[in-house]
């Protein structure tokens, strides 16, 4: 009821003149405001109003009531109430008649029909103001959320380490709500890597904020404590004198050694990584107190090597802990028996993706923060695959040609002959045309992914857009005659180029994504270098 | 970064024969300079020599534009003819038959004599 007195509070001066004069008459007189009375929702007077015996001469009251006093120290004479529904929704309060006579019978009528009138109109005026609060109000939070989400993508790796002999696929996705999520890459003397997957309880702009402040302390530290313990040690005494109450941080942080694989890494309460060994999937092991919690803690500290072939997979809750319509948890046990059925990086991300998703089904609205994280070596020698760039683009029409020009000068010493060179140039620009207009549909808020690696033998350019879910067209062989004929449109030469400029090419599709990579030879092997018959 | 600009210029040999120079790039989105420089063209015209001696660049877009504009030439019973194509772009116009229907020369003289022949 805390909207009666903002409503109506006006004290009206009344001539009982007809109702045209009494408009001028109040252009011309200034209007007298009561200073807003709040009335107690306990105030015996609320009865009164309640009641529905109409209006109320305030004097004639004998209730002890400090809504009563405070109307009449503000000379109110008269309250209608104004009932809407059965709820009252405001007061038309009136001091006295400026002829100084009391209200009469007829003047309380008019006033008692005036009031049955205008509670409706003013109902609804109330019901729009609190809907356009609602709305701020929203507005508000998904102002928050947006610069929650903000400070999660600044503090994002942008790109992703480029190890030879190592693969390194890397997947976040927010929830609504935004989580505390995070993963990092560190780079560590002597060519090692800290890597870094962490979840801060909470969400919205404190995790945010946390998350950043973690980020920054494991990063300014970490090249200087070579011990992941020692590191997860530090880093939980600089939190816990700082962080809010009630929030902690899991984190699992592990370094590795590239050239042999050795691994060392302590745990935060973190989800346990998954290795892949073979057909075996195993846990890492390793126990810690969340960072921030309690100070002085000490964290284990293990040792693993990840062999040719291994796959380790640094994961947050938000993938496992998900749930079905009927409450059920995707579950570790799940996970884990994918990791070992599927392939590596972006295949057996994009594979985890889809299993959860055909898990939850179309309707689920995502709980937490999904976090994935994979780590390939290569299996043997001889399959050594380096990377010579990755990056991303930005979806807008024309970026073909920068994505065609970084990938010319990334390869440009690798020895393609000229011909070829130039073949690779335009089968580049083509695939990756069709990425951002056929993939990514011209939304410049999606990236796409580039990566330009060689192999003892090929060299191996893939490209992914966003567009998974749909299936690639198959190269359709151009009829000119048909074209000019009008029968098949003069476009669509696209895949046709791309087939026949390279020596092979392969197209893969998920739910999520869709790739295309592009294979060139690099050993001098006869016939393949100039065939395009 | 590289921003695609096609620039054409129309100039005419004699009564018959004009010849377009390309610039830059071909692209889907050169379609306004191609198709104002072929406005030039006229009547008369019977061929049409495209120099692209000055080609950075043209990609699927570009070729479908080709396509497009012997469409329209073919309705007018003009010639379309190239010249100054680097390997790769001869490659290309190979690959895709464009080479059928469009002459391919190695120089802009070369084009024109082949337009009156």
């Amino acid at each position: 009821m805390l909207t009666l007195t903002r409503t109506f509070r006006r004290v009206i001066g009344r001539d009982g003149d007809s109702a045209p004069a009494k408009a001028r008459a109040s252009a011309r007189t200034p209007v007298l405001e009561t200073p807003p009375i709040d009335i107690a929702p306990n105030d015996p007077i609320l009865a009164y109003f309640h009641a529905g015996s109409g209006a109320v001469a305030i004097d004639d009251l004998q209730l002890d009531s400090p809504a009563v006093r405070a109307l009449r120290s503000a000379g109110v004479k008269l309250v209608v109430p104004l009932i809407s529904q059965g709820e009252l929704i405001g007061l038309l309060n009136l001091g006295r008649r400026l002829s100084d006579q009391d209200y009469s019978t007829d003047d309380r009528r008019l006033l008692e029909k005036l009031a049955a009138q205008a509670s409706p109109a003013v109902r609804v005026a109330q019901l729009v103001r609190e809907q356009e609060a609602e709305v701020r109000a929203r507005e508000r939070i998904s102002q928050e959320l947006r610069i929650a989400q903000l400070i999660q993508q600044q503090f994002l790796p942008k790109t992703l380490p480029n190890l030879p002999g190592w693969q390194i696929a890397a997947f976040y996705r927010a929830a609504a709500e935004v989580g505390g999520d995070f993963y990092d890459f560190i780079d560590l003397p002597g060519g090692k890597i800290g890597l870094v997957v962490g979840d801060v309880t909470g969400h919205g702009v404190p995790a945010a904020l946390v998350m950043a402040t973690t980020r920054s302390v494991l990063r300014s530290e970490a090249p200087r404590l070579g011990s992941p313990s020692k590191l997860l040690e530090r880093v939980n005494d600089f939190l816990h004198a700082d962080i809010p109450q009630n929030m902690f941080v899991t984190c699992l942080y592990a370094v590795l050694e590239p050239a042999t694989g050795r691994l060392t890494y302590a745990n935060a309460g973190h989800d346990l990584p998954f290795v892949r060994r073979g057909n075996d999937v195993v846990e890492l092991r390793a126990t810690g107190m969340p960072l921030g919690a309690l100070p002085g803690m000490h964290y284990d500290e293990k040792e693993a090597t990840l062999g040719p072939g291994d796959v380790m997979v640094l994961h947050s809750d938000g993938l496992a802990e998900a749930h079905d319509p009927q409450r059920q948890m995707y579950g570790f046990p799940r996970m884990r028996k994918l990791i070992g059925e599927l392939g590596t990086g972006h295949e057996l991300i994009d594979g985890l993706l889809e299993s959860l998703h055909a898990f939850t089904g179309p309707a689920w609205e995502q709980e937490d923060d999904i976090t994935l994280v994979t780590l390939s070596r290569s299996s043997v020698h001889g399959e050594t695959e380096h990377v010579l760039v990755e990056f991303e683009e930005s979806s807008a029409p024309g970026n073909e040609r920068r994505i065609m020009d970084r990938v010319a000068s990334s390869v440009r010493d690798i020895g393609l002959d000229p011909k070829r060179f130039e073949r690779l140039k335009t089968a580049v620009s083509e695939a990756a045309m069709n990425a951002i207009e056929h993939g990514n549909r011209l939304d410049v808020e999606l990236p796409v992914h580039v990566r330009v690696s060689v192999t003892d033998d090929e060299l191996l350019i893939r490209i992914v857009d966003n567009g998974g879910g749909r299936d690639i067209p198959e190269p359709e062989t151009p009829d000119l005659e048909a074209k000019l004929q009008g029968l098949q449109k003069p476009r669509g030469w696209g895949l046709f180029l791309i087939k026949n400029m390279v020596d092979d090419m392969r197209v893969h599709t998920t739910n999520m994504h869709h790739s295309i990579e592009l294979v060139m030879k690099l050993a001098a092997k006869k016939g393949a270098d100039d065939g395009h018959d | 970064m590289t921003t695609a600009t096609t620039t054409t210029t129309a100039d005419r040999i004699d009564e018959w024969t004009i010849v377009i120079r390309v610039r830059g790039d071909v692209t889907a989105a050169s379609e306004q300079p191609l198709m104002a420089a072929y406005g030039q063209a006229g009547d008369k015209t019977r061929a049409i020599v495209l120099d692209f001696t000055g080609l950075d660049y043209m990609n699927s877009g570009g070729i479908g534009l080709l396509v497009t504009l012997l469409v329209r030439a073919n309705r007018q019973k003009q010639k379309l003819l190239a010249c100054g194509l680097n390997e790769h772009y001869k490659q290309i116009f190979e690959l895709t038959r464009l080479d059928e229907a469009i002459g391919i020369h190695d120089t802009e003289a070369a084009a024109v004599a082949a337009a009156k022949a």
